[in-house]
Protein backbone atom coordinates (compact mmCIF):
# COMPACT_ATOMS: atom_id res chain seq x y z
CA UNK A 1 0.00 0.00 0.00
CA UNK A 2 1.28 3.43 -0.81
CA UNK A 3 2.27 5.85 1.54
CA UNK A 4 0.24 8.49 0.84
CA UNK A 5 -2.40 7.18 3.16
CA UNK A 6 -0.26 8.84 6.09
CA UNK A 7 0.55 12.05 4.50
CA UNK A 8 -0.27 15.23 6.31
CA UNK A 9 0.05 18.97 5.31
CA UNK A 10 3.03 18.49 7.45
CA UNK A 11 5.13 16.04 5.94
CA UNK A 12 8.13 17.37 3.69
CA UNK A 13 7.07 17.81 -0.14
CA UNK A 14 9.50 16.35 -1.70
CA UNK A 15 8.42 12.95 0.25
CA UNK A 16 5.61 12.83 -1.67
CA UNK A 17 7.32 12.61 -4.89
CA UNK A 18 6.99 8.73 -5.12
CA UNK A 19 6.43 8.16 -8.88
CA UNK A 20 6.01 9.32 -12.03
CA UNK A 21 2.14 9.57 -11.90
CA UNK A 22 2.38 12.33 -8.33
CA UNK A 23 5.42 14.19 -10.36
CA UNK A 24 3.25 15.28 -13.12
CA UNK A 25 0.72 16.31 -10.27
CA UNK A 26 3.25 18.85 -9.21
CA UNK A 27 4.04 19.76 -12.74
CA UNK A 28 0.15 20.32 -13.70
CA UNK A 29 -0.02 22.62 -10.60
CA UNK A 30 2.22 24.86 -11.33
CA UNK A 31 4.76 23.80 -8.54
CA UNK A 32 8.10 24.44 -9.28
CA UNK A 33 10.68 21.92 -7.99
CA UNK A 34 13.44 22.27 -5.64
CA UNK A 35 11.49 21.86 -2.74
CA UNK A 36 14.31 21.70 0.26
CA UNK A 37 12.66 20.44 3.24
CA UNK A 38 9.37 22.77 3.03
CA UNK A 39 6.27 20.74 4.37
CA UNK A 40 3.46 20.63 2.21
CA UNK A 41 1.41 22.99 3.67
CA UNK A 42 4.06 25.76 3.29
CA UNK A 43 4.54 25.05 -0.43
CA UNK A 44 0.85 25.21 -1.04
CA UNK A 45 0.54 28.54 0.62
CA UNK A 46 3.57 29.67 -1.47
CA UNK A 47 1.42 29.01 -4.51
CA UNK A 48 -1.96 29.86 -2.82
CA UNK A 49 -3.44 26.47 -3.41
CA UNK A 50 -5.32 24.73 -0.54
CA UNK A 51 -3.86 21.55 0.56
CA UNK A 52 -7.11 19.78 1.01
CA UNK A 53 -7.03 20.00 -2.64
CA UNK A 54 -3.54 19.45 -2.94
CA UNK A 55 -3.53 15.97 -1.39
CA UNK A 56 -7.15 15.30 -2.82
CA UNK A 57 -5.58 15.40 -6.28
CA UNK A 58 -2.16 13.34 -5.26
CA UNK A 59 -4.71 10.87 -3.63
CA UNK A 60 -6.93 10.11 -6.30
CA UNK A 61 -3.44 9.43 -8.69
CA UNK A 62 -1.75 7.01 -5.81
CA UNK A 63 -4.40 5.02 -4.61
CA UNK A 64 -6.88 2.85 -6.74
CA UNK A 65 -9.75 2.78 -6.59
CA UNK A 66 -9.47 6.24 -3.66
CA UNK A 67 -13.10 7.96 -3.76
CA UNK A 68 -12.59 11.79 -2.92
CA UNK A 69 -15.11 13.65 -0.92
CA UNK A 70 -15.19 17.18 -1.54
CA UNK A 71 -15.28 17.73 2.55
CA UNK A 72 -13.85 20.92 3.37
CA UNK A 73 -12.95 22.34 -0.59
CA UNK A 74 -14.58 25.82 -1.07
CA UNK A 75 -16.05 27.75 -4.09
CA UNK A 76 -12.29 29.54 -3.90
CA UNK A 77 -10.55 25.70 -5.07
CA UNK A 78 -12.00 26.35 -8.63
CA UNK A 79 -10.14 28.39 -10.10
CA UNK A 80 -7.14 26.18 -9.46
CA UNK A 81 -8.82 23.01 -9.90
CA UNK A 82 -9.79 24.45 -13.49
CA UNK A 83 -6.00 25.29 -14.28
CA UNK A 84 -4.96 22.00 -12.88
CA UNK A 85 -7.97 20.27 -15.64
CA UNK A 86 -6.74 22.64 -18.36
CA UNK A 87 -3.14 21.95 -18.15
CA UNK A 88 -3.63 18.56 -18.32
CA UNK A 89 -5.95 18.68 -21.44
CA UNK A 90 -3.11 21.42 -23.19
CA UNK A 91 -0.60 18.75 -22.51
CA UNK A 92 -2.69 15.75 -23.63
CA UNK A 93 -3.35 17.73 -26.98
CA UNK A 94 -0.12 19.31 -27.11
CA UNK A 95 2.56 16.44 -26.50
CA UNK A 96 0.93 12.91 -25.71
CA UNK A 97 -1.43 12.33 -28.47
CA UNK A 98 1.06 13.60 -31.55
CA UNK A 99 3.55 11.39 -29.61
CA UNK A 100 1.07 8.47 -29.78
CA UNK A 101 0.18 9.11 -33.28
CA UNK A 102 3.32 9.02 -34.38
CA UNK A 103 3.99 6.06 -33.01
CA UNK A 104 1.01 4.51 -34.26
CA UNK A 105 2.28 5.45 -37.77
CA UNK A 106 5.53 4.14 -36.98
CA UNK A 107 3.86 0.52 -35.81
CA UNK A 108 1.55 0.79 -39.05
CA UNK A 109 4.64 0.83 -41.60
CA UNK A 110 5.41 -2.36 -40.58
CA UNK A 111 2.00 -3.60 -40.83
CA UNK A 112 0.54 -4.77 -44.03
CA UNK A 113 -1.65 -1.94 -46.27
CA UNK A 114 -4.94 -3.30 -45.21
CA UNK A 115 -4.83 -3.31 -41.54
CA UNK A 116 -2.47 -0.23 -41.79
CA UNK A 117 -5.53 1.68 -43.72
CA UNK A 118 -8.16 0.90 -41.44
CA UNK A 119 -6.32 1.21 -38.33
CA UNK A 120 -5.12 4.59 -39.44
CA UNK A 121 -9.11 5.53 -40.03
CA UNK A 122 -9.42 4.19 -36.55
CA UNK A 123 -7.03 6.46 -34.48
CA UNK A 124 -8.00 9.26 -36.54
CA UNK A 125 -11.36 9.25 -35.67
CA UNK A 126 -10.51 8.98 -32.19
CA UNK A 127 -8.34 11.73 -32.30
CA UNK A 128 -11.38 13.70 -33.35
CA UNK A 129 -13.62 12.17 -30.56
CA UNK A 130 -11.13 13.32 -27.67
CA UNK A 131 -10.17 16.69 -29.95
CA UNK A 132 -14.59 17.25 -29.63
CA UNK A 133 -14.48 15.98 -25.96
CA UNK A 134 -12.13 18.26 -24.87
CA UNK A 135 -13.18 21.23 -26.63
CA UNK A 136 -16.43 20.87 -24.81
CA UNK A 137 -15.17 21.18 -21.80
CA UNK A 138 -12.64 23.84 -22.81
CA UNK A 139 -15.45 25.78 -24.67
CA UNK A 140 -18.37 25.30 -22.93
CA UNK A 141 -18.00 23.59 -19.54
CA UNK A 142 -14.96 26.11 -17.56
CA UNK A 143 -16.05 28.98 -19.23
CA UNK A 144 -19.37 29.01 -17.59
CA UNK A 145 -18.15 27.93 -14.35
CA UNK A 146 -15.18 30.76 -14.18
CA UNK A 147 -18.33 32.90 -15.18
CA UNK A 148 -20.15 31.24 -12.21
CA UNK A 149 -17.33 31.95 -9.77
CA UNK A 150 -16.91 35.78 -10.83
CA UNK A 151 -20.84 35.98 -9.79
CA UNK A 152 -22.56 35.45 -12.33
CA UNK A 153 -25.86 33.75 -12.11
CA UNK A 154 -27.50 34.13 -15.15
CA UNK A 155 -26.29 31.65 -17.25
CA UNK A 156 -28.70 28.65 -18.57
CA UNK A 157 -26.52 26.11 -18.51
CA UNK A 158 -26.00 23.17 -15.25
CA UNK A 159 -23.19 21.72 -14.59
CA UNK A 160 -25.86 18.68 -14.55
CA UNK A 161 -25.62 18.77 -18.37
CA UNK A 162 -22.13 18.36 -17.92
CA UNK A 163 -22.54 15.34 -15.95
CA UNK A 164 -25.14 14.23 -18.17
CA UNK A 165 -22.52 14.66 -21.40
CA UNK A 166 -19.52 13.75 -20.35
CA UNK A 167 -18.67 11.12 -23.31
CA UNK A 168 -16.16 8.11 -22.35
CA UNK A 169 -13.16 8.86 -23.87
CA UNK A 170 -11.65 5.63 -22.81
CA UNK A 171 -13.76 3.07 -24.32
CA UNK A 172 -11.98 2.90 -28.04
CA UNK A 173 -8.49 3.22 -25.90
CA UNK A 174 -8.78 -0.35 -24.73
CA UNK A 175 -10.40 -1.64 -27.76
CA UNK A 176 -6.70 -0.52 -29.31
CA UNK A 177 -4.87 -1.77 -26.79
CA UNK A 178 -6.34 -5.14 -27.25
CA UNK A 179 -6.12 -4.81 -31.31
CA UNK A 180 -2.57 -4.03 -30.99
CA UNK A 181 -1.92 -7.07 -28.11
CA UNK A 182 -3.90 -10.06 -29.98
CA UNK A 183 -4.69 -9.02 -33.38
CA UNK A 184 -1.83 -7.43 -35.17
CA UNK A 185 0.01 -10.07 -37.25
CA UNK A 186 2.57 -10.93 -35.68
CA UNK A 187 5.10 -8.97 -38.37
CA UNK A 188 4.32 -6.15 -36.99
CA UNK A 189 7.45 -4.49 -35.10
CA UNK A 190 7.67 -6.15 -31.75
CA UNK A 191 9.48 -2.48 -30.66
CA UNK A 192 7.07 0.19 -31.76
CA UNK A 193 3.75 -2.07 -31.04
CA UNK A 194 5.85 -1.92 -27.39
CA UNK A 195 6.20 2.04 -27.54
CA UNK A 196 2.35 2.29 -28.41
CA UNK A 197 1.54 -0.36 -25.52
CA UNK A 198 3.60 1.52 -23.00
CA UNK A 199 1.69 5.04 -24.01
CA UNK A 200 -1.63 3.92 -24.05
CA UNK A 201 -1.13 2.23 -20.55
CA UNK A 202 -0.20 5.75 -19.60
CA UNK A 203 -2.78 7.66 -20.95
CA UNK A 204 -5.65 4.89 -19.76
CA UNK A 205 -4.30 5.41 -16.25
CA UNK A 206 -4.20 9.17 -17.01
CA UNK A 207 -7.69 9.22 -18.19
CA UNK A 208 -9.24 7.59 -15.44
CA UNK A 209 -7.70 9.49 -12.86
CA UNK A 210 -9.27 12.87 -14.55
CA UNK A 211 -12.51 11.96 -15.29
CA UNK A 212 -12.35 10.66 -11.25
CA UNK A 213 -11.40 14.55 -10.13
CA UNK A 214 -13.95 15.57 -13.54
CA UNK A 215 -16.96 13.73 -11.76
CA UNK A 216 -16.00 13.31 -8.39
CA UNK A 217 -14.43 16.87 -7.35
CA UNK A 218 -15.71 19.42 -9.95
CA UNK A 219 -18.79 18.55 -10.32
CA UNK A 220 -20.01 18.25 -6.56
CA UNK A 221 -18.19 20.96 -5.95
CA UNK A 222 -19.78 23.26 -8.63
CA UNK A 223 -23.35 22.05 -8.06
CA UNK A 224 -23.06 22.96 -4.14
CA UNK A 225 -22.28 26.37 -5.26
CA UNK A 226 -24.89 26.91 -8.36
CA UNK B 1 -34.52 -17.01 -2.61
CA UNK B 2 -35.70 -17.38 1.20
CA UNK B 3 -34.06 -16.62 4.16
CA UNK B 4 -30.84 -14.82 4.88
CA UNK B 5 -28.47 -14.38 1.88
CA UNK B 6 -25.49 -16.88 3.05
CA UNK B 7 -21.84 -15.76 2.51
CA UNK B 8 -18.37 -17.19 2.76
CA UNK B 9 -15.07 -15.16 2.92
CA UNK B 10 -11.73 -16.32 1.51
CA UNK B 11 -9.62 -13.68 2.82
CA UNK B 12 -6.00 -14.40 4.38
CA UNK B 13 -6.32 -10.92 6.68
CA UNK B 14 -7.88 -11.35 10.20
CA UNK B 15 -8.48 -7.36 10.15
CA UNK B 16 -9.75 -7.50 6.83
CA UNK B 17 -12.06 -10.65 7.55
CA UNK B 18 -13.79 -8.89 10.49
CA UNK B 19 -14.12 -5.64 9.06
CA UNK B 20 -15.90 -7.26 6.47
CA UNK B 21 -18.08 -9.56 8.38
CA UNK B 22 -19.15 -6.85 10.51
CA UNK B 23 -19.72 -4.16 7.81
CA UNK B 24 -21.95 -6.91 5.74
CA UNK B 25 -23.75 -7.95 8.42
CA UNK B 26 -25.09 -4.32 9.11
CA UNK B 27 -27.28 -5.58 7.09
CA UNK B 28 -29.44 -8.18 8.68
CA UNK B 29 -30.71 -10.22 5.89
CA UNK B 30 -27.08 -11.23 5.05
CA UNK B 31 -25.32 -13.87 7.17
CA UNK B 32 -21.53 -14.71 6.72
CA UNK B 33 -21.67 -18.39 7.69
CA UNK B 34 -17.92 -19.62 6.80
CA UNK B 35 -14.47 -17.61 6.84
CA UNK B 36 -11.74 -19.96 5.59
CA UNK B 37 -7.75 -17.86 5.26
CA UNK B 38 -6.88 -19.52 1.97
CA UNK B 39 -8.74 -21.99 -0.93
CA UNK B 40 -6.91 -24.54 0.52
CA UNK B 41 -8.84 -24.45 3.85
CA UNK B 42 -11.86 -23.27 1.80
CA UNK B 43 -12.31 -26.96 -0.18
CA UNK B 44 -10.92 -28.70 2.55
CA UNK B 45 -13.22 -27.73 4.87
CA UNK B 46 -17.00 -28.08 4.55
CA UNK B 47 -17.87 -24.52 2.87
CA UNK B 48 -21.49 -24.11 4.44
CA UNK B 49 -23.07 -23.90 0.91
CA UNK B 50 -23.09 -20.58 0.27
CA UNK B 51 -24.82 -17.93 -1.76
CA UNK B 52 -21.80 -15.88 -2.07
CA UNK B 53 -18.56 -16.32 -2.00
CA UNK B 54 -16.02 -13.43 -1.24
CA UNK B 55 -12.59 -14.10 -2.28
CA UNK B 56 -9.46 -12.39 -2.33
CA UNK B 57 -8.05 -12.67 -5.98
CA UNK B 58 -4.35 -12.78 -4.05
CA UNK B 59 -5.34 -16.25 -2.54
CA UNK B 60 -6.72 -17.93 -6.07
CA UNK B 61 -3.21 -15.98 -8.08
CA UNK B 62 -1.49 -19.21 -7.97
CA UNK B 63 -4.10 -21.67 -9.92
CA UNK B 64 -4.76 -21.36 -13.25
CA UNK B 65 -8.06 -23.04 -13.51
CA UNK B 66 -10.71 -21.60 -13.66
CA UNK B 67 -12.10 -19.35 -10.95
CA UNK B 68 -15.42 -20.97 -10.44
CA UNK B 69 -13.89 -24.83 -11.32
CA UNK B 70 -11.65 -23.75 -8.16
CA UNK B 71 -13.77 -23.00 -5.87
CA UNK B 72 -16.52 -25.74 -7.20
CA UNK B 73 -19.08 -22.92 -7.06
CA UNK B 74 -22.40 -23.80 -9.31
CA UNK B 75 -23.19 -21.04 -11.63
CA UNK B 76 -25.74 -19.96 -8.89
CA UNK B 77 -23.53 -18.92 -6.56
CA UNK B 78 -22.20 -15.73 -6.78
CA UNK B 79 -17.99 -15.12 -6.56
CA UNK B 80 -17.29 -11.46 -5.39
CA UNK B 81 -13.46 -10.00 -5.22
CA UNK B 82 -11.86 -8.41 -2.07
CA UNK B 83 -9.95 -6.48 -3.85
CA UNK B 84 -6.35 -4.33 -2.05
CA UNK B 85 -4.02 -5.89 -4.10
CA UNK B 86 -1.91 -5.32 -7.46
CA UNK B 87 -5.75 -5.51 -9.33
CA UNK B 88 -7.11 -3.70 -11.89
CA UNK B 89 -10.53 -4.60 -12.53
CA UNK B 90 -10.02 -6.08 -15.98
CA UNK B 91 -7.62 -8.43 -14.31
CA UNK B 92 -10.74 -9.36 -12.10
CA UNK B 93 -13.08 -9.46 -15.49
CA UNK B 94 -14.04 -12.97 -13.94
CA UNK B 95 -15.57 -12.24 -11.08
CA UNK B 96 -19.32 -11.02 -10.46
CA UNK B 97 -18.25 -8.19 -8.39
CA UNK B 98 -15.53 -6.21 -6.83
CA UNK B 99 -15.31 -5.10 -3.37
CA UNK B 100 -12.86 -2.49 -2.96
CA UNK B 101 -11.05 -1.62 0.66
CA UNK B 102 -12.55 1.38 0.48
CA UNK B 103 -16.05 0.75 0.17
CA UNK B 104 -18.57 2.44 2.89
CA UNK B 105 -21.41 -0.08 4.04
CA UNK B 106 -23.44 1.12 1.63
CA UNK B 107 -21.66 0.76 -1.35
CA UNK B 108 -20.80 -3.29 -0.27
CA UNK B 109 -24.75 -4.00 0.12
CA UNK B 110 -25.44 -2.88 -3.05
CA UNK B 111 -22.63 -4.86 -4.96
CA UNK B 112 -23.72 -8.07 -2.73
CA UNK B 113 -27.23 -7.83 -4.04
CA UNK B 114 -25.80 -6.71 -7.37
CA UNK B 115 -24.04 -9.79 -7.63
CA UNK B 116 -26.97 -12.02 -6.52
CA UNK B 117 -29.44 -10.54 -9.15
CA UNK B 118 -27.03 -11.33 -11.74
CA UNK B 119 -26.34 -14.58 -10.88
CA UNK B 120 -29.87 -15.75 -10.31
CA UNK B 121 -30.99 -14.50 -14.18
CA UNK B 122 -27.49 -14.48 -15.45
CA UNK B 123 -27.20 -15.45 -19.56
CA UNK B 124 -23.59 -17.31 -19.29
CA UNK B 125 -21.12 -16.33 -20.39
CA UNK B 126 -19.48 -18.83 -23.31
CA UNK B 127 -16.64 -19.40 -22.17
CA UNK B 128 -15.00 -20.93 -25.19
CA UNK B 129 -12.26 -18.73 -27.27
CA UNK B 130 -13.09 -18.63 -30.57
CA UNK B 131 -16.16 -17.09 -32.05
CA UNK B 132 -18.74 -19.37 -33.34
CA UNK B 133 -19.90 -19.24 -36.73
CA UNK B 134 -23.22 -17.76 -35.74
CA UNK B 135 -21.17 -15.11 -33.43
CA UNK B 136 -18.83 -14.27 -36.82
CA UNK B 137 -21.66 -13.70 -38.89
CA UNK B 138 -23.41 -10.78 -36.46
CA UNK B 139 -20.24 -9.55 -35.94
CA UNK B 140 -20.00 -9.17 -39.52
CA UNK B 141 -23.41 -7.40 -39.50
CA UNK B 142 -22.61 -4.70 -36.62
CA UNK B 143 -19.49 -3.66 -38.35
CA UNK B 144 -21.61 -3.14 -41.35
CA UNK B 145 -23.32 -0.77 -38.87
CA UNK B 146 -26.70 -2.67 -39.16
CA UNK B 147 -28.75 -2.02 -35.78
CA UNK B 148 -29.92 -4.69 -33.15
CA UNK B 149 -33.58 -4.78 -34.89
CA UNK B 150 -31.82 -5.08 -38.41
CA UNK B 151 -29.85 -8.33 -37.00
CA UNK B 152 -33.12 -9.72 -35.13
CA UNK B 153 -34.84 -9.66 -38.31
CA UNK B 154 -31.90 -10.87 -40.76
CA UNK B 155 -30.75 -13.99 -38.39
CA UNK B 156 -34.72 -14.45 -37.64
CA UNK B 157 -33.43 -14.41 -33.69
CA UNK B 158 -35.33 -11.95 -30.48
CA UNK B 159 -33.13 -8.81 -29.93
CA UNK B 160 -32.68 -9.89 -26.56
CA UNK B 161 -30.20 -13.07 -28.21
CA UNK B 162 -28.66 -10.55 -30.52
CA UNK B 163 -27.89 -8.67 -27.48
CA UNK B 164 -26.84 -11.51 -25.41
CA UNK B 165 -24.83 -12.44 -28.86
CA UNK B 166 -22.60 -8.99 -28.95
CA UNK B 167 -22.08 -9.36 -25.02
CA UNK B 168 -20.35 -12.69 -25.84
CA UNK B 169 -18.38 -11.44 -29.24
CA UNK B 170 -17.80 -8.32 -27.00
CA UNK B 171 -16.55 -10.40 -23.85
CA UNK B 172 -14.16 -13.15 -25.89
CA UNK B 173 -12.61 -10.43 -28.13
CA UNK B 174 -11.98 -7.89 -25.18
CA UNK B 175 -13.54 -5.13 -27.74
CA UNK B 176 -16.61 -3.39 -27.19
CA UNK B 177 -17.18 -0.41 -29.90
CA UNK B 178 -18.60 -0.83 -33.06
CA UNK B 179 -15.33 0.78 -35.20
CA UNK B 180 -13.26 -1.84 -32.81
CA UNK B 181 -15.30 -4.82 -33.98
CA UNK B 182 -15.01 -3.53 -37.70
CA UNK B 183 -11.34 -3.80 -37.18
CA UNK B 184 -11.38 -7.35 -35.82
CA UNK B 185 -13.37 -7.74 -38.82
CA UNK B 186 -11.38 -6.56 -41.05
CA UNK B 187 -8.13 -8.34 -40.31
CA UNK B 188 -9.85 -11.19 -40.20
CA UNK B 189 -10.88 -11.11 -44.19
CA UNK B 190 -14.95 -11.18 -43.05
CA UNK B 191 -15.41 -8.31 -43.92
CA UNK B 192 -13.74 -6.20 -46.97
CA UNK B 193 -11.90 -2.86 -46.34
CA UNK B 194 -14.14 -1.51 -48.84
CA UNK B 195 -17.07 -2.31 -47.42
CA UNK B 196 -17.21 0.54 -44.97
Amino acid sequence: MNRIHTFTAKTKMAEIITDYSLLTIIDRLNIKLGFGEASIDEICRRHNLSTDLFLMICRVYAIDGFSPEIGNLTNSDIPKLIGYLQRTHKYWIESFFPNLHTNIHTMLESCDERSAKILNKFYDDYDDEVQKHLDYEENTVFPYINSLVSGNKGNKFRIKDFEENHSNIEEKLHDLKNIVIKYLPENASQQSRINVLNEIFKIENDLNKHSIIENKILIPLVSKYE
Amino acid sequence: MSGKVKITIIEPSEIVVTGLKRLIEQNVSFHVVKTFCSVHEYNTMPNGNPDIIIVNPLTTADDSSDLRSLLQASSNTAILAINYGPYDEEALRDYDGIIGIFNTHEQIEKKLSAAIKNTSDKETYDNSNELSTRECEILTAVAKGKTNKEIADEFNLSIHTVISHRKNISHKLGINSIAGLTIYAVMNKLLDVEDF
